[in-house]
């Protein structure tokens, strides 16, 4: 049994605040982060994003304030503007932490106010306080404003005017992002939510702990991914650039091709010769994967290094880290924005010039000119132009920096993945790309969709602890399981964890079903079917067989309990769940 | 799935983990599929239905080893616990479940066990191992298991002697039919410098290929490279060294690019290996004997709690030294490389022995050998003068 929590529920429409009880059996049947968001959406899931009794969920998991590595994390969960979807997204940084700290597992905002605010929260109690005056600041204002109050969650002014990629952003530049929940955030005017909790978080068996954290150190430290000299340690995720150039997989110019011969120009070692690339991250994190510049910037991560760079035929280093501040600044998701303009300069016949990058994301995120319809995501973007086949979504969303011709469990992935075009939710790219736990055959399907199943299930459990997905490289759930029994005095298996992931994705994708996602909404772009990678150095990148694409689909519905078309057999599923 | 279950099969056979014939596998695709032996394969199907996992080995270990470990492990005990460092860093413990433990309902006792860990011993069927990702992991945990089984099993009866029925003259037999001399006699090795790519790499696919064949590491287990120039052509992470095609990372020295990050978390040791040394060929293997007589100190009233991580000394056995050190990012890559210049090989504590080539695989081959079947002797010795050569019967 997990320790007693307590739930902060925020009614910006009236004003009110009360802290309740999350009942146990929640608690016991979803852990935390991702699922207890998942499972308090229930019965408004299908509200509209904006509609103002949509929960926008902030919710810590039962390790946070622990010295279990890698997490100080939380999820935030709502319903996507950009996607339609049930969406999460889980990041670090200190709030979570401090949230944790007031005495809080999760905090749930529902309502409009009328006029801009911000929520403070100390372990005192919490206020709503008058945001006209930071209305319209980025994100480093904001936070800068709001220092005295703790750990800032913000949104910038593309949260602010409904960007559908909007970001919330953390203060130590962490983004809640992808799937436009700053858009969420900002439609109730709500500006910011100020954590500063003070309070320790009791360990049930700190021995437990301690020696389940030896355990998992030791996989850190045994992982070339982690803690390796070229690892993400070492040279943040941008040490993906080079092998990702190597598997010849890195989307280029909207995935008309799969190698950028110029990469190189932005890879770990290049971004760290530019920029000091100096160690930062999480709260208490120990692998510190984020990197920050000799000025203290934050440096860019992969999927942003990639996307304004071989995405757009971009090499210029230094125009990639502007971007990526202009990103943070206005609060906007870096793959969805770089995808966006990536098909958009398809569609017009040139992508943008390094020069164009910058203002272009100005208006974006201020909807002005060209940047109302970029604003909507490349989905709607490319529909506007009569080039629908031009963006490279799933279910809206916009595929990050991995192509699925180069890996056909990650193109199984993107389509299964309940909040779309993910690379997050199976993550197939550790087996089929960085050999952990062991190597997979990335040009086959044979085995995947039992894979990304399992994967999936996983994944929604550590979403629900919240944890890294980063550890994971090294450690698995059966070290994570030892923590969370060391943390709650419970006894955890792996086998339980995965249980919960299973009752969360199936949750979810229950929830989409009821807004009407199908089958169809679970395939790839049309691109990927019809015209190869680029294939060269003895590595052969065709296009996906369409036939052995959709069998292996087929399998995962079956795999997962559901029927051929993806749909639920059982109508009530939901009423049999905790 | 069925390929793969012939191939690891073979393997175990190949490698004389498993008895012949006594190996059952299962995997789950969206279908239930059961390959080998039929009573263990119907056991690991029954296992793999309690578990979300897509794969299940259960195989009677070619040693009797294990079922010993249990068999002599005291009535409140329930989990074997080799202090080797694959078992410390990856498996962490081994349950057990014994043989009356198993009469109601053998696959749900076993399930509940695997929910937890990566393999267990059965007493009276042998180790069971889950591959929760692919089939390829059940072999390897099988693998693990019987190699911490294994290393334990010969501290334990140097320790405490030969306590069970049989056990004893099992042990001899093991001694005298089941234990041929590791040897690089009839291997043809490339004679350095190598300097074409393709040349590195055959080099390196066969060398990797011999270490297996030869016993001087389980298939999984080990790395291996060679330095051409400021290129580092080194067998990747989860590799296994005799299926290496495909698998080898060329790293450049200054770490001017990151495609490495998929090579061995070995790479640092390498490197500053080749740093130290001026060698051109490394070799890293986990012989069984080498890692157990690693294990063996006789240092007396050393403070020194946690020897595999904290030791500062440097022993000798034989003419090898032998370091403390924990793998990948750990102390390994600082303690090996100054001391394994002018002995060309060191071992590393409760791990394996590095070895180097100065010109080719070759010299770091017969190193390994050397250090496996001197360490084999020294054992043999100290078991004898335990409990004397002619001995035969159960203490």
């Amino acid at each position: 049994m997990l320790p007693r929590e307590n739930i902060l529920v925020v009614d910006l429409t009236s004003g009110r605040t009360r802290r309740e009880e999350i009942p146990p059996e929640l608690l016991h049947a979803y852990l935390g982060g991702r699922g207890l968001g998942v499972r308090l959406l229930r019965g408004r899931h299908t509200l509209p994003p904006y509609d103002p009794a949509m929960p926008l969920i902030f919710a810590t998991g039962p390790l946070c304030g622990t010295a279990a590595p890698t997490s100080a994390r939380l999820s935030v969960v709502s319903r996507s503007p950009l996607t339609g979807t049930v969406y999460d997204c889980s990041a670090g940084g200190r709030f979570a932490w401090r949230l944790r700290a007031s005495g809080l597992l999760a905090v749930l905002v529902e309502g409009r106010s009328p006029r801009p605010v911000a929520l403070a929260i100390t372990s005192a109690g919490e206020e709503i306080v008058p945001a006209d005056a930071l209305w319209g600041m980025e994100i480093g204002d904001t936070v800068r404003a709001l220092s005295s109050r703790g750990s800032v969650a913000a949104i910038g002014p593309a949260g602010e005017n409904g960007v559908l990629f909007a970001n919330v952003m953390m203060g130590e530049g962490n983004a809640v992002g992808r799937g436009g929940l700053g858009a969420v955030m900002g439609s109730k005017n709500l500006k910011a939510v100020a954590v500063d909790g003070d309070r320790r978080t009791p360990v049930a068996d700190r021995d437990r702990l301690d020696r389940a954290r030896a355990d998992a150190m030791r996989l850190f430290r045994a992982s070339p991914v982690i803690f390796g000299e070229l690892g993400i340690a070492a040279f943040g995720t941008p040490a993906l650039v080079d092998l990702m150039r190597q598997r010849r997989m890195a989307p280029t110019e909207n995935f008309r091709r799969t190698v950028f011969e110029e990469s190189s120009a932005y890879s770990g070692p290049a971004i760290r010769a530019a920029y000091g690339a100096r160690k930062d991250g999480c709260f208490g994190c120990p692998i510190q994967c984020k990197k920050s510049g000799t000025d203290g910037r934050h440096l860019p991560e992969y999927e942003t290094v990639s996307h304004f760079g071989a995405l757009n035929g971009i090499s210029d280093i230094h125009a990639i880290v502007r971007s990526n501040d202009v990103c943070n600044a206005t609060g906007m998701d870096t793959i969805s924005a770089a995808a966006t303009l990536s098909a958009w300069g398809e569609a017009r016949g040139r992508f943008p010039s390094p020069d164009e990058v910058v203002p272009l994301l100005r208006d974006i995120a201020a909807r002005r000119g060209e940047g109302g319809l970029l604003a909507e995501g490349s989905r709607r973007v490319a529909e506007a132009l009569g080039r629908p086949g031009l963006s490279m979504t799933v279910k809206s969303l916009e595929l990050p920096a991995y192509d699925p011709r180069g890996a056909y469990g990650m193109a199984l992935a993107y389509c299964t993945s309940n909040r779309g075009g993910c690379h997050l939710r199976a993550y197939p790219i550790s087996h089929e790309i960085l050999r952990k736990p062991v190597a997979s055959d990335r040009f086959s399907f044979s085995g995947k969709a039992r894979m990304i199943k399992i994967a999936e299930d996983v994944n929604a459990a550590i979403d629900s602890l919240v944890a890294c997905k980063f550890a994971f490289f090294g450690a698995s759930l059966e070290e994570y399981a030892e923590l969370l029994s060391g943390a709650t005095g419970g006894h955890h298996t792996p086998q339980d964890l995965k249980a919960i992931g299973e009752r969360v994705c199936l949750t979810e994708r229950f929830y989409n079903a009821e807004n009407g996602f199908a089958r169809a909404d679970d395939g790839l772009p049309e691109r990927f079917f019809t015209e190869p990678g680029s294939s060269g150095e003895g590595i052969e990148v065709p296009p996906i067989d369409r036939a052995r694409f959709e069998e292996e689909l087929t399998k995962y519905y079956r795999i997962r309990g559901l029927a051929d078309d993806g749909s639920f057999p059982d109508p009530a599923f939901l009423s049999g769940q905790p | 799935m069925r390929d793969l279950i012939e191939k690891y099969a073979g393997k175990l056979a190949r490698d004389r983990s498993a008895a012949p014939g006594r190996i059952g596998f299962a995997a789950n695709d969206d279908a239930m599929v059961e390959g080998g032996a039929s009573d263990l394969s119907r056991l690991s199907s029954d296992v793999l239905s309690r578990l979300s996992c897509l794969g299940m080995l259960a195989a009677v270990p070619s040693l009797p080893f294990p079922e010993y470990l249990v068999r002599r492990a005291a009535a409140d005990v329930a989990a074997l616990v080799p202090l080797d460092t694959e078992t410390r860093t990856f498996l962490h413990d081994i349950p057990f479940v014994r043989k009356e433990e198993l009469r109601a309902d053998p696959a749900g006792r076993i399930a509940s066990l695997l929910s937890a860990r990566k393999g267990v011993v059965a007493e009276g069927i042998g180790i069971v191992a889950a591959g929760p990702v692919t089939l390829e992991q059940a072999y390897i945990h099988y693998s693990s298991v019987f190699h911490a089984c294994y290393v334990k099993y010969l501290l334990d009866a140097l320790r405490d002697g030969f306590r069970l029925p049989g056990e004893a003259e099992a042990f001899r037999a093991f001694r005298e039919e089941r234990l041929p001399a590791p040897s690089a006699e009839g291997l043809a090795f490339r004679p350095g410098p190598l300097g074409a790519p393709e040349e590195v790499l055959a080099e390196i696919r066969d060398v990797g290929r011999y270490t297996v064949e030869r016993g001087l590491v389980d298939s999984f287990f080990g790395n291996i490279s060679y330095r051409v120039g400021d290129t580092i052509y080194i067998s990747q992470t989860a590799a296994s060294l005799d299926e290496l095609s495909g698998c080898v990372d060329p790293v450049p020295m200054d770490n001017r690019s990151t495609a490495g990050i998929t090579a061995s978390s070995e790479l640092l040791a390498h490197r500053r290996i080749y740093e130290a040394t001026g060698a051109t060929a490394v070799l890293h293997g986990h012989p069984k004997f080498a890692v157990a007589m690693s294990m063996l100190c006789d240092e007396a009233g050393c403070p020194v709690k946690d020897c595999w991580k904290d030791c500062l000394r440097v022993r000798m056995l034989g003419d090898t030294p032998v370091v403390a050190g924990e793998i990948g990012a750990g102390g390994l890559a600082v303690r090996v490389p100054p001391v394994i210049g002018a002995p060309g090989k060191a071992i590393v504590y409760g791990h394996g022995v590095f070895a180097v080539g100065r010109d080719g695989f070759e010299e770091a081959f017969r190193s390994m050998v050397a250090v496996e079947n001197r360490c084999r002797e020294e054992y043999f010795r100290r078991l004898d003068a335990r409990r004397g050569p002619g001995q035969s019967k159960s203490e």
